[in-house]
């Protein structure tokens, strides 16, 4: 399918690479086939959106391949690593520690200040200690640019901000993959012109894969990869033009 | 810290009004139940230290017949025990006491042991004349085996000690005869001839049904008031560990061929009693904390359902199932070890308060002050009580947490 996109890079080296999805959803008579056989590799460094209208299966694609569902057909694998045999709790460490989401709305938890709703996926990981784990999440704030608003209860915090928050938390552990559903879905132009030019940046410099499904025809544009799709296919991929 | 247990801190603030309540619930089912069952016991704990005091851990008394003849068959020599189809036969008193007793002695389970011989007399005052249970005491031995001297509230036993004719009253029976310290009464025995005792002191043991029905005299004023000369009705024998007066008068029946019956037996009616109380009152407090329980189920159930799209951000982050459920769990926990920890020291004080209550109690038990008795048991049955009612109440809520398929929830909120 991407052909182009796939060219030149070894096995070993593609972040996450799916191919031929199938996904079933519902039950009996309401059973869908919402996947039919996607097929996906992402490069490093490089930003892939997926356009599509509304229920061809964008959102599905994003949670089978960050892991969140599995397949009813078809095989992932993260760094050259299949998934497949992998339990539950082995397959919550691999998100854990490889793959950063970002929804259209924000999920923030309202209990914490910012610094800490960044510093969870930290403690999951239990690498760092409970100083390390601060100085990284306000570096991580500082860089979204919120750098002020490390403290601030994450309720005190305006849409865009909270969103911002939302991409330093994605980033705690220093995924390769970072997976986004609508980010800027949820807010107005200006806000969302600077959290695709957040992302962007990050890919480019941190030689991380992103996967963005957007609705947003200019930020598809200006993606490196636009991958199309319809009815639980990819139909078509070309390049961006990226600035 | 457990990240799981960072983020049940952060959460169980949520609703902070209702998981205030059911705390309050829990720590006052804790307190109740230790000061009910303080309560309860401290009056067993008087009673059956007050019978022990009284009568000793075993009384061996009558001989009995043996059950078994032993005869030596014709051909091999050999023993064959025949059984009695008839019930067992019983001697009045204890046949060769001084031997019984110096054999008694020679457990280190027994710690004294006691001759006494109990009969029937009548006490004769100006006032009236009432029949009584008078017992006849080596005072020396009695008061190695009983808690004779502690239990003297008027006179002193010195007085006693000094005159053949001393007598020492129950508290409840001098006053219901208005016979006081000092006073000369008369006893009447079978013979139905007067003699002339003095009162020398009172006891109290705090138990009604002895307090108001026995006396005591010397052995030998006894044994010529009961015309039994030599006679000894029982032998009190008083235990290192009464816990194990069942098993050790077993072994006395055996051994001796006289009837041996332990505090445990002899009090069954009234320990039977106790412990219904017991339990009656552990359940009717133990609902205290289900419904705390319930409380804490029902916060839980509705914080899950609350948080659905928390939960499924934390397992897009990487958080099992294990996880998310031990963060509801550890909500339980921190109700359940801050509950129980305040119900302990209320509960402490609560005991501590009621036992400095005076009350006047003449009944079946008598006592001045209300009675308690401390057990740690009480406080980990509590504590236990709590921690099974909560992690039930938390488990059903985080199991279901565990289970919510993160996908569903993300898709249901417009993704
Ligand atoms: N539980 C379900 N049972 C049956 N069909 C379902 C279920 N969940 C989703 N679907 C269907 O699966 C299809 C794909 O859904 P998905 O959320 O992936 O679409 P999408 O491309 O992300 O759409 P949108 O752009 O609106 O977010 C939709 O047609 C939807 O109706
Ligand atoms: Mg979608």
């Amino acid at each position: 399918m991407s052909m182009d996109a796939t060219a030149g890079v070894s096995a070993a080296n593609v972040p996450l690479q799916c191919s031929d999805i199938h996904r079933y959803l519902g039950e009996a008579e309401s059973r869908v086939h919402v996947l039919r056989g996607v097929s996906l590799q992402l490069q490093p460094g490089c930003v892939h959106a997926i356009v599509g209208p509304s229920g061809c299966g964008k959102s599905s694609l994003l949670y089978v391949m960050g892991l969140l569902d599995r397949p009813d057909g078809g095989r992932i694998a993260l760094s050259g690593e299949a998934v497949e045999g992998l339990t539950d709790d082995q397959v919550s460490c691999r998100r854990n520690e490889h793959i950063g989401f970002v929804f259209q709305f924000h999920f923030l938890m309202h209990e914490f200040t910012a610094q800490e709703n960044v510093m969870i996926p930290m403690r999951r990981l239990g690498r760092l200690g409970v100083r390390e784990m601060q100085e990284r999440a306000a570096m991580l704030l500082e860089m979204v640019g919120l750098g002020d608003k490390t403290r601030r209860n994450s309720q005190h915090l305006s849409g865009g901000e909270q969103q911002r928050v939302a991409i330093a938390r994605s980033l705690a552990n220093d995924p390769q993959v970072l997976l986004a559903d609508e980010p800027t879905g949820n807010l107005d132009t200006a806000n969302s012109e600077r959290v695709f030019q957040l992302l962007t940046n990050l890919v480019r410099q941190q030689r991380k894969a992103l996967l963005l499904v957007t609705h947003n025809l200019l930020v598809a544009e200006a993606s490196d990869w636009i991958h199309e799709m319809r009815d639980g296919l990819l139909t078509g991929c070309r390049a961006g033009r990226p600035h | 810290m457990p990240p799981p247990l960072f983020i049940a801190i952060r959460f169980i603030g949520y609703r902070k009004k209702a998981i205030l309540l059911s705390l309050t619930g829990v720590i006052l089912g804790v307190a109740f139940y230790i000061c009910a069952q303080a309560q309860t016991q401290g009056f067993e704990q008087f009673f059956i230290k007050g019978t022990l005091g009284s009568s000793g851990a075993i009384i061996i008394g009558n001989r009995f017949q043996s059950l078994h003849t032993a005869i030596l068959d014709r051909q091999g020599g050999t023993m064959v025990n025949v059984s009695h189809a008839k019930p067992r036969k019983f001697y009045e008193g204890i046949t060769d006491p001084e031997r019984i007793m110096r054999a008694v002695n020679e457990f280190s389970s027994v710690t004294a042991c006691a001759p006494v011989l109990e009969g029937s007399a009548a006490l004769a005052t100006d006032f009236r004349q009432e029949v009584f249970r008078v017992q006849g005491i080596d005072l020396g031995l009695h008061l190695k085996a009983s808690a004779l001297r502690e239990h003297i509230v008027a006179g002193r036993i010195e007085d006693f000690q000094e005159k053949p004719s001393g007598l020492i009253l129950g508290y409840g029976l001098a006053d219901k005869m208005r016979a006081q310290v000092g006073q000369d009464v008369g006893l009447i025995g079978p013979d139905g001839e007067y003699r002339t005792f003095r009162i020398c002191a009172l006891f109290q043991t705090g138990n009604l049904t002895i307090d108001e029905k026995f006396g005591y005299i010397h052995l030998k004023a006894a044994q010529s008031l009961l015309q039994r000369p030599y006679g000894i009705s029982h032998l009190m024998v008083k235990l290192r560990d009464p816990a194990r007066a069942p098993a050790v008068a077993a072994h006395f029946e055996r051994l001796f061929q006289h009837r041996a019956r332990c505090w445990q037996d002899r009090e069954r009616g009234s320990l039977e009693i106790f412990s219904l109380i017991r339990i009656s009152a552990a359940i009717t407090v133990s609902t205290v904390i289900l419904l705390a329980g319930f409380g804490i189920f029902n916060i839980l159930t509705l914080m899950v359902m609350d948080k659905v799209r928390e939960i499924a951000v934390l397992r897009s982050m990487g958080y099992r199932r294990s996880d998310i459920s031990a963060i509801f769990l550890w909500q339980g926990v921190l109700v359940a070890l801050i509950g129980s920890a305040l119900g302990c020291v209320l509960g402490a004080a609560l005991t501590y308060g009621i036992s400095q209550i005076p009350v006047d109690i003449k009944g079946f038990l008598s006592a001045k002050r209300f009675l308690v008795h401390w057990s740690v048991m009480d406080y980990c049955a509590a504590t236990v009580i709590a921690f099974v009612a909560i992690f039930l109440a938390s488990y059903f809520p985080s199991r279901r947490a565990a289970r919510l398929a993160p996908v569903d929830i993300l898709r249901g909120s417009g993704q």
